[in-house]
């Protein structure tokens, strides 16, 4: 067994291509899931037994669903019901959909955890009802949206790996056809890893930085007892 | 054509009995994930620098990458280092691995829940370290994770369907082949959609039992 890069020379360009559709798929599917997700919260908070009972069941069978099942469902439904498209339409359409529960459920949460009468409390002082939404209401609803939100978009990204089964010529896709013509598994695998790392981290990276500005700061918390760290600590720090 | 529910109904059993495969997979690799995960946790409170760096390094890895690379390095790598495994174990190892990471990373978060004058009492009566983990964080721990621990329950079912991909046959690949002799694809994978959910609602449902019991054992 030897790790011999260059039998990928050849095939750089098919693994970029594959991670640009990767990045194409999951920025439509933030979008449309997101869109998707804030209309199924809203729906969620009408007062009334009814909506709540749709949307819950909506969010808890799409998320007791195997991303993968889902995505076969979509993919023989929309024929079933006369609808054709390209399987890379199909595979957006479905990871939009998976992704809408999760979205949802952290919108319904965000606006949920906004303490009462921030609303009122901004007008009884004064402001007018549109500078109480952006500058009291909106910052705080923001705030509780952005780490959730990124940690969803990343499993979302992870998930848009399953696509390669109904042959969207994203990077997995792309890693198995490389791997059918080199027949070197340990170097393919390595970079398409590496490759989906690379995005993982630049998406957390940047969503701390948007964490930072919108004051969403969550420290971890370090608590200064050397006794107690011992055991209830995991971090190793250098002295 | 529309949809035959009669045929629905009529491979729901082959489906369950599928099923089978899915949920003894599923407890196989919790099994193996909590104790691997506890283990993985002790020795990062260890706090040995460079063991903990390169720990930080494969989370890092497991959780940036997708389950489905890395059931593929299970099923496509590890043959070509030595080491042939049959498609299960295979598939095993690679969830099982991906769980223990995150079993690992909400133990973290519940450590630092726990009372730290818990410890100092424990270190002040001279208890030894093995006994302060067993009788006195490992418990609390448990108990406290247990939402946590049913939630990676499902998630790890939904990874056995993954499985399907590297020729396991399990609900979703015996869908598949149902589908391939009826023509009928569409309730087919509406069948095996219901057989996932029904098992998910299930286990969220008896955790919430759990949960409520350790919850009243707590007081």
């Amino acid at each position: 067994m030897h790790f011999d890069p260059a039998v990928l020379v050849d095939y750089w360009p098919l693994l970029l291509q594959g991670a640009w559709l990767t990045l194409q798929v999951s920025v439509a599917a933030l979008v449309m899931g997101y869109v998707a997700g804030i209309a199924v919260a809203l729906i969620a908070l009408v007062p009334g037994w009814l909506p709540g009972l749709v949307t819950g069941c909506y969010v808890e069978t799409l998320r007791n669903i195997p991303f993968i099942i889902i995505l076969f469902v979509v993919y023989y439904g929309l024929p079933f019901c006369g609808i054709r498209l390209p399987a890379t339409l199909v595979g957006t359409t479905a990871l939009a959909l998976f992704a809408s529960a999760y979205y949802a459920e952290i919108v319904r949460a965000a606006i949920l955890a906004l303490p009462r009468g921030q609303f009122e409390s901004a007008r009884a002082i004064g402001m007018s009802p549109m500078s109480a939404m952006w500058h009291v209401v909106a910052p705080q609803i923001l705030r509780a949206l952005v780490p959730p939100s990124t940690n969803m978009t990343l499993t979302m990204m992870k998930e848009s790996s399953v696509l390669s089964s109904i042959t969207v010529p994203e990077l997995t896709y792309q890693s198995l056809v490389v791997q059918g013509n080199t027949f070197a598994p340990f170097e393919v695998f390595a970079a398409v890893a590496s490759i989906y790392w690379l995005i993982a981290v630049v998406i957390a990276e940047a969503s701390r930085r948007l964490e930072r500005r919108v004051g969403a700061v969550q420290a971890e918390a370090v608590s200064r007892n050397r006794i107690a760290d011992r055991y209830l600590s995991l971090v190793a720090r250098r002295t | 054509m529309g949809f035959k529910l009669n045929y629905l109904l009529s491979i729901l059993p082959r489906l369950i009995g599928a099923a089978a495969v899915n949920i003894r997979l599923a407890v196989i690799i919790m099994l193996f994930a909590l104790a691997l995960g506890t283990a993985l946790t002790i020795v990062r409170s260890l706090k040995i620098v460079a063991v903990n760096a390169c720990i930080a390094v494969v989370i890092s890895f497991v959780r940036g990458t997708p389950l489905l690379i890395q059931i593929f390095i299970a099923y496509y790598v590890l043959p070509a280092v030595g080491l042939d495994l049959s498609p299960e174990v295979a598939g095993v190892s690679a969830i099982a691995f991906n769980s223990m990471v995150f079993v690992s990373e909400s133990m973290r978060g519940g450590l630092a829940t726990i009372d730290a004058g818990q410890i100092e009492a424990s270190t002040a009566l001279g208890l030894p370290p093995h006994a302060i983990w067993l009788k006195v964080v490992l418990p609390q721990l448990f108990r406290r994770i247990v939402p946590v621990l049913i939630n990676e329950a499902t998630i790890v079912v939904k990874g056995t369907a993954l499985l399907s991909v590297i020729t396991v046959v399990d609900v979703l690949r015996t869908a598949q082949q149902i589908a391939s002799a009826s023509y009928r694809p569409f309730e087919t994978m509406i069948g095996s959609a219901l057989v996932f959910l029904v098992i998910n609602l299930v286990i969220s449902l008896s955790g919430r039992v759990a949960e409520s019991r350790f919850a009243a054992a707590r007081v």
